[in-house]
């Protein structure tokens, strides 16, 4: 199926919007996370989403309302995410606990109750349960009109986010010690993990929460090798993250059966290998060549 | 009724978790001076810098810039951390981080526009560093990096300037510009206080010095602190003919 086609069908342009949307805001706020070294934050983010969303259907279940509804899950997600996200932080701050410790402690505990409240779920009576596999490996083949409605607006609002603080995300992210000392402090911390956890929870759905991490560490390490400034990297970290979603969804509906979270992480490792080894300035390639250079000049010399 | 002081230091206390590092500080810092802030390795020179400014949560004691509290004068106080203590690969220009010194009297959303790209500029000229203002601040040297950081405290224009340090890792050039913004601060009247490794330099730089060790040991202007009685207290050498004694001249 050539692209046209594949755009041209509803079912699948609804799948290829959508990815690109999720793609986009993580790639741009994966950025910020891979300069201040939190990249693994979306793990912790993605993994919380579990009991948040499981939670929520439940919650919404009980209460006589539609289980499905994607805004209803992505706001249990968001609460228990944001939670998770402002719990490991704090360990780390008030004890010796390292962070990286303290976020594979929150994230497992997070991920265990999920995978309770998966069981709790799947062994009751509950309407519309089926599909809450999806959040483990992702499935993107069913994105409503509604769904992309949401998904497109999450992703707006944490884009949005980023705009608005642009000033004090980038202090923050270069200098934490002397945006504190100009009056950007922790709340800055705060709105920067509200605008990633923003940008993660819509996509582990689609992606799947093991997955998802990928979306937000790749395209910000890519985009790392080809720009020298901030703007330009966060940029093209977010049109990495899109192209990949997009894309990696339209090989995984050419190749058939496939899930496309996993094609997607395989395009995204595909452009991460190539600004490693083609980039100009940082990369492999470009030292070789330089060096080769440097040594000539320097034969020719002697 | 005399002028407050620029900076006044009161009992104060502060730990690294449940490490004592400094006990007990009272310092007085005149407006208009030089002063430098002089121990030995561990005596908590930086721990003082960042404790007066809330950087290091202090155990006791109060602080106060020009008779307030710094929340209130923040926009008159510039600090310079050691160049250490930021990711150097990160990818930003000499320009850029200047830049950010303007965003402290920004505050929050306003950005910055015609007259902080002006102050930017004039910044970058007076640190010597107005031509690698497109660089990536990977690529400089050591004393290079420490301009980058000056220009980025001199951009707000302050009153008082707190700097960590501002000769370490340094080479003779870059220490020369280094010297050159100093003296131009203290013709304009304004408060510098710096804390020195070079004992034997003290006099050059410093209108006041304050010796410390844990805690203030003496401190005043430069003639009457910077004796070698007090020296030898702050670097607790036994002996008043140790040859150590001879650098402070």
């Amino acid at each position: 199926m050539n692209l046209f086609e594949f755009l041209g069908n509803h079912t699948y342009r609804m799948v290829f919007l959508g990815t690109a949307a999720i793609g986009l805001a993580s790639g741009a706020l994966g950025a910020f996370a891979y300069l201040r070294k939190r990249s693994l934050v979306s793990d912790v983010i993605s993994h919380a989403a579990l009991p948040g969303a499981l939670g929520a259907f439940l919650v919404a279940v009980l209460l006589g309302l539609d289980g499905r509804r994607l805004a209803l899950l992505l706001l249990g997600a968001l609460l228990v995410s944001g939670l998770a996200v402002a719990a490991s932080g704090h360990i780390a701050r008030a004890s010796k606990v390292r962070v990286d410790t303290a976020m594979a402690i929150v994230l497992t505990v997070f991920f265990g109750a999920g995978m309770l409240l998966m069981r709790v779920i799947s062994d009751g009576p509950y309407p519309g349960k089926g599909g809450i596999q999806d959040y483990l490996f992702g499935n993107a083949t069913v994105i409503t009109r509604a769904d992309l409605a949401t998904i497109v607006a999450v992703a707006a609002l944490a884009i949005g986010v980023m705009v608005v603080f642009w000033k004090e995300f980038s202090l923050r992210t270069f200098d934490p010690a002397h945006s504190a000392f100009l009056g950007f402090g922790r709340r800055v911390d705060g709105l920067m993990s509200v605008a990633l956890v923003l940008a993660v929870v819509i996509g582990v759905k689609a992606v799947g929460l093991v997955l998802m991490v990928a979306l937000v560490v790749t395209p910000a390490a890519a985009a790392r090798q080809w720009t020298r400034r901030l703007p330009t990297m966060v940029a093209l970290s977010a049109l990495i993250g899109a192209m990949g979603g997009g894309l990696g969804t339209y090989v995984s509906v050419n190749l058939g059966a496939v899930p496309p979270g996993p094609v997607v992480v395989l395009v995204l490792f595909t452009v991460f290998v190539v600004s490693l080894l083609l980039a100009p300035g940082r990369s492999v390639g470009h030292r070789l060549v330089q060096r080769a250079r440097v040594r000539r000049a320097l034969r020719e010399t002697a | 009724m005399t002028e407050t002081p620029a900076c006044s230091v009161r009992g104060l206390s502060a730990a690294y978790g449940t490490t004592p590092v400094l006990r007990d500080v009272d310092l007085e810092v005149p407006r208009g001076v030089v002063l430098g802030v002089v121990g030995p390795n561990g005596a908590g020179k930086s721990t003082l810098l960042k404790a007066m400014l809330g950087l290091v949560p202090p155990l006791a004691g109060q602080v106060e810039f020009f008779g307030r509290p710094l929340s209130r004068v923040r926009a008159r106080v510039g600090f310079m951390p050691q160049a250490t203590t930021v990711d150097w690969d990160f990818p930003t220009t000499v320009r850029d981080v200047v830049t950010m010194g303007t965003y402290g009297f920004l505050g929050w959303l306003r950005r910055p526009g015609r007259v902080e790209r002006e102050r930017t500029g004039r910044a970058l000229e007076q640190c010597g560093i107005a031509d690698l203002a497109r660089r990536q601040i990977g690529e400089l040297s050591g004393g290079q990096r420490q301009r980058v950081f000056l220009a980025r405290t001199l951009v707000s224009e302050p009153d008082l300037y707190l700097m960590d340090e501002p000769f370490a890792g340094v080479d003779a050039r870059s220490q020369q510009a280094i010297v050159g913004v100093l003296h131009g601060l203290r013709q304009a009247g304004r408060t510098v206080v710096i804390v020195h490794h070079d004992l034997a330099t003290v006099r050059d730089y410093c209108d006041h010095v304050a010796l410390l060790n844990g805690t203030v040991v003496a401190s005043g202007p430069v003639d009457a602190a910077f004796t070698p009685e007090n020296v030898r207290r702050a670097y607790d050498v036994a002996t008043a003919d140790d040859p150590f004694l001879d650098v402070i001249g």
